[in-house]
């Protein structure tokens, strides 16, 4: 009878218990799909940031923080036209945040009219404009976050004339800066002029030291690159010191350099710190870098935005620190590197 | 529950079974076509998004054409297609998102909607001036409205393939879940199949069992085991009542039996009580007899007249003096007990001997004996009886010449007795009569020795176990008659 009991219960459990644990189990498997849209976030305010195709790494480490900085203030920061089909360039972008009407622009700016005359009519509309790393000083931008590219001059000045001090070559020296081609901007002279003035003050013998600048034309995605190559494989254009004042032109030429066995003989100094270009460091194919703390400029941007809607001004110019790192400071963040990610 | 179903009746019970099965197949389908239905309702939502994106673009693109051909024609019907499309957009704009979020389609929807308002914007603008007939200025704002109905496309074409990346996905997991619905659905009819299967084994079994063991139990008893132990009866239903009912038979066979066995068990007592009081009547009488008669005194007394016609030389009254003298004292001695066939023959000659004395040589007795036969076992006063009746209604009264035969012999396996006379012969009614015992046994006492024919049958069957048989011959009256015992021959020769 107890038997025959058990047999009754496990029956029972077979039938019904079965079947609906398997329709629950189901529901738990495919009820998740596409409830991404319920999980998301509100905020208050819809800022933009417009930066551009180039230097991207460099870019996305400033995104990073401006949009981390947001989140604590309530503003959703939008890479503006990353997603677009159509690539275009940072003045239309402008001109699209605007007639999109977003609550703030930030914008890796230049000193063209064109881009003025964005900016002006953003701010014309009632939207604050903070110009980054790149500035438009004609344009009416409420604040400039960036680093002082004087100050960067100097930096590299130095570290060419400690270049020039190891260097056992006789006669003249060759020094070539390679700069971005912004029509009307003024941050690759500045540098070129930062570097000039310190090796004048601290070599005082200029003569035996040419320093030239090679301005690049961004509008062409692949020029650097092809340039960079044919300054390698120019015996007689080849330069003692390779001064590449962006992300993209230090990686072509430490790659170039590798490429066209020239390690050593082409002291390199680059800008910003990928990974990439720590990792060349660490394995001393340049001689060192200098990189603004994109972390700081992605969270003054934010800072000073949300400052000037709060209170009607903010500071017209926001200085962000400038790195150097050695191939000892390289190893040192690589190592820390691997051991984040290890975790 | 259990109750529930223990008191319904077969039918309930299959029909209930029946139902209960079907149902959970039924549910099981139910469900079944719910999910599929629910999946596929899922399938034909995803593109959805994609299909009212294209939607805002066609709108976008009515609204674009609306403007132009009133800048060209100026025609009222151009301008009731631009107030058309302008409502038909703003509308269409309605299901876009406004809000600031993190999710970038949706602020994509977000920033669509802002370049449309200003779109619209614009296109008012246009169509003022082209009232007001302001070449220059719907020139200049018709190209900026160009440019904007472009990027509007490009965000939206963005926005198209984003979604379409985004549904792909959840299509894609859609057809996954679809698959696996087909497996859960094709393990939950196993399931269901054998649960089923169970239920319909348990119940008819439930259901049969009874009615077997009542079989079983039936075809015991039609064997003659009236000792079955009582069926159990747990559910009324028809097999429960049959159950009940022949439980009850059982018990009422068993019942009756019993009363008949007491019943016949008081008239065997009643008889043996008879029998008993007749044996002791025949013992009192006996008793009565010998009282009369002091056989030692009458044998002495009979063998002193015997010694004394010897020492006179009376040599015939001494033999008849030592005849009558053995005749009574195989009378006395070998009344209730077994003796041989020969002695019951020498008694039949003393007998005989001693009649012939009596009545002068009347007697005419003939004897065929099989010597082979002496030694049988027979009871005693069995012979003696017939030869006295013989003699008695036989030869009696005639007037010719009388005459009685003895023969023994062997048939087979039996032994034939036959006492014959020519003497007075009998009808077929007094042989019935004589054979039936309904003559007084009182009236012929008088006229025997006491043992009558009856008497002798009723011995002779005790004795045999109703194998011997007594049978009376007679042709009719003054045709003599003839008296034949059987009785089985036991092989006891000498």
């Amino acid at each position: 009878m107890k038997k025959k009991r058990f047999a009754i219960f496990l029956l029972v459990a077979v039938f019904i218990l079965a079947p609906v644990a398997l329709m629950l189990y189901g529901r738990l498997l495919y009820g998740g799909t596409s409830k991404e849209i319920e999980q998301m976030t509100t905020y208050d305010r819809h800022y933009v940031m417009i930066t551009g195709a180039e230097d991207s790494g460099l870019w996305d480490a400033v995104y990073e923080s401006a949009k981390a900085e947001g989140e604590k203030r309530g503003i959703y920061i939008e890479r503006f036209g990353d997603q677009l089909a159509v690539q275009y360039d940072r003045c239309q972008l402008v001109k699209m945040a605007v007639q999109a009407s977003v609550d703030g622009i930030i914008v890796n700016s230049d000193e063209t009219e064109e881009m003025t005359a964005c900016i002006d009519e953003a701010v014309a509309q009632g939207i604050p404009v903070a110009t980054v790393l790149n500035d438009c000083s004609g344009s009416m931008r409420q604040c400039f976050v960036g680093t002082n590219n004087y100050h960067i001059g100097q930096e590299y000045g130095k570290q060419i004339r400690q270049a020039l001090r190891n260097m056992k070559k006789k006669g003249m020296k060759k020094v070539l800066v390679l700069t971005e081609n912004n029509s009307g901007d003024t941050s690759g002279n500045l540098i070129l002029l930062g570097i000039r003035e310190t090796l004048e003050r601290e070599i005082k013998v200029t003569h035996e030291v040419s320093v030239d600048a090679v301005p690049i034309d961004n509008s062409d995605s692949f020029g650097a690159e092809e340039y960079i190559r044919d300054v390698f494989l120019d015996a007689e254009q080849i330069p003692d010191i390779l001064v590449c004042l962006s992300g993209v032109y230090t990686q072509c030429a430490y790659q170039a350099a590798v490429d066209y066995n020239k390690v050593g003989m082409v002291q390199l100094l680059g800008y910003y710190d990928s990974e990439q270009i720590l990792d060349a460091l660490a394995k001393n194919i340049l001689t060192v870098t200098i990189t603004p703390d994109t972390q700081q400029m992605g969270q003054l941007s934010v800072e000073a935005l949300d400052e000037y809607r709060q209170t009607g001004y903010t500071n017209g110019y926001t200085a962000v620190d400038v790195q150097l790192i050695t191939a000892s400071d390289a190893k040192e963040r690589l190592a820390r590197i691997e051991q984040e990610q290890g975790l | 529950m259990r109750k529930r179903w223990m008191s319904m009746t077969l039918r309930q019970k299959l029909i209930m079974l029946f139902i209960v099965t079907s149902c959970f197949i039924v549910i099981v389908n139910l469900y079944t076509y719910a999910s599929i239905s629910r999946m596929l309702q899922r399938v034909e939502k995803v593109y959805t998004s994609n299909v009212s994106l294209n939607d805002l673009s066609d709108g976008l693109d009515a609204l674009q054409t609306a403007t132009s051909d009133y800048l060209q024609t100026k025609g009222s019907d151009a301008m009731e297609r631009y107030y058309r499309s302008e409502q038909d957009y703003r509308d269409l704009l309605e299901m876009l998102n406004r809000r600031a979020t993190d999710n970038e389609m949706l602020l994509t929807e977000k920033n669509i909607y802002g370049l449309s308002q200003s779109y619209l914007e614009l296109a008012g603008e246009i169509i003022q001036a082209k009232r007001g007939r302001n070449v220059e200025k719907y020139a200049s704002l018709y190209s900026d409205a160009s440019e904007l109905y472009d990027e509007i496309h490009t965000f939206i074409y963005s926005l198209n393939n984003e979604q379409f990346k985004n549904n792909s996905v959840t299509y894609r997991a859609l057809v996954e879940s679809l698959r696996y619905t087909e497996m859960i659905t094709v393990i939950v009819l196993l399931l269901v199949l054998v649960g089923n299967g169970g239920l319909i084994v348990m119940s008819t079994r439930m259901i049969t069992e009874p009615l077997k063991l009542l079989a079983d139990t039936a075809d015991e008893v039609a064997k003659g085991n009236f000792a079955v132990e009582q069926l159990p009866v747990r559910q009324m239903d028809e097999v429960g009542i049959v159950t009940a009912a022949f439980n009850q038979m059982v018990r009422s066979i068993r019942a009756y039996i019993e009363q008949l066995r007491i019943t016949m068990e008081r008239e065997s007592q009643l008889k043996e009580r008879e029998l008993m009081m007749q044996s002791h009547l025949k013992d009192a009488q006996l008793k009565y007899l010998q009282a009369q008669i002091n056989p030692h005194f009458l044998f002495n007394t009979l063998n002193a007249g015997a010694q004394l016609a010897m020492m006179e030389d009376a040599a015939k009254t001494e033999q008849f003096l030592l005849n009558v003298s053995e005749f009574f004292r195989y009378n006395v001695r070998k009344n209730n007990q077994s003796v041989t066939l020969g002695e019951e023959v020498r008694l039949v000659d003393n007998y005989v001997y001693i009649l012939n004395v009596r009545f002068a040589g009347e007697i005419h007795f003939e004897k065929d004996v099989d010597q082979s036969l002496s030694n049988v076992e027979v009871p005693g006063m069995i012979l003696q009886p017939l030869v006295e009746n013989a003699v008695n209604y036989g030869i009696r009264n005639i007037e010719w010449e009388g005459r009685i035969e003895l023969t023994v012999c062997r048939k087979d396996d039996h032994i034939s007795i036959s006492v014959w006379d020519n003497g007075a012969g009998m009808t077929e009614e007094r042989i019935h009569q004589v054979l039936s015992g309904s003559i007084d046994e009182e009236a012929a006492t008088d006229h025997s020795n006491g043992v009558g024919m009856r008497n002798v049958i009723e011995r002779l069957n005790l004795f045999f176990h109703d194998q011997a048989k007594l049978e009376l011959f007679s042709e009719g009256i003054n045709k003599g008659t003839e008296v034949v015992l059987t009785i089985p021959f036991t092989g006891e020769e000498e």
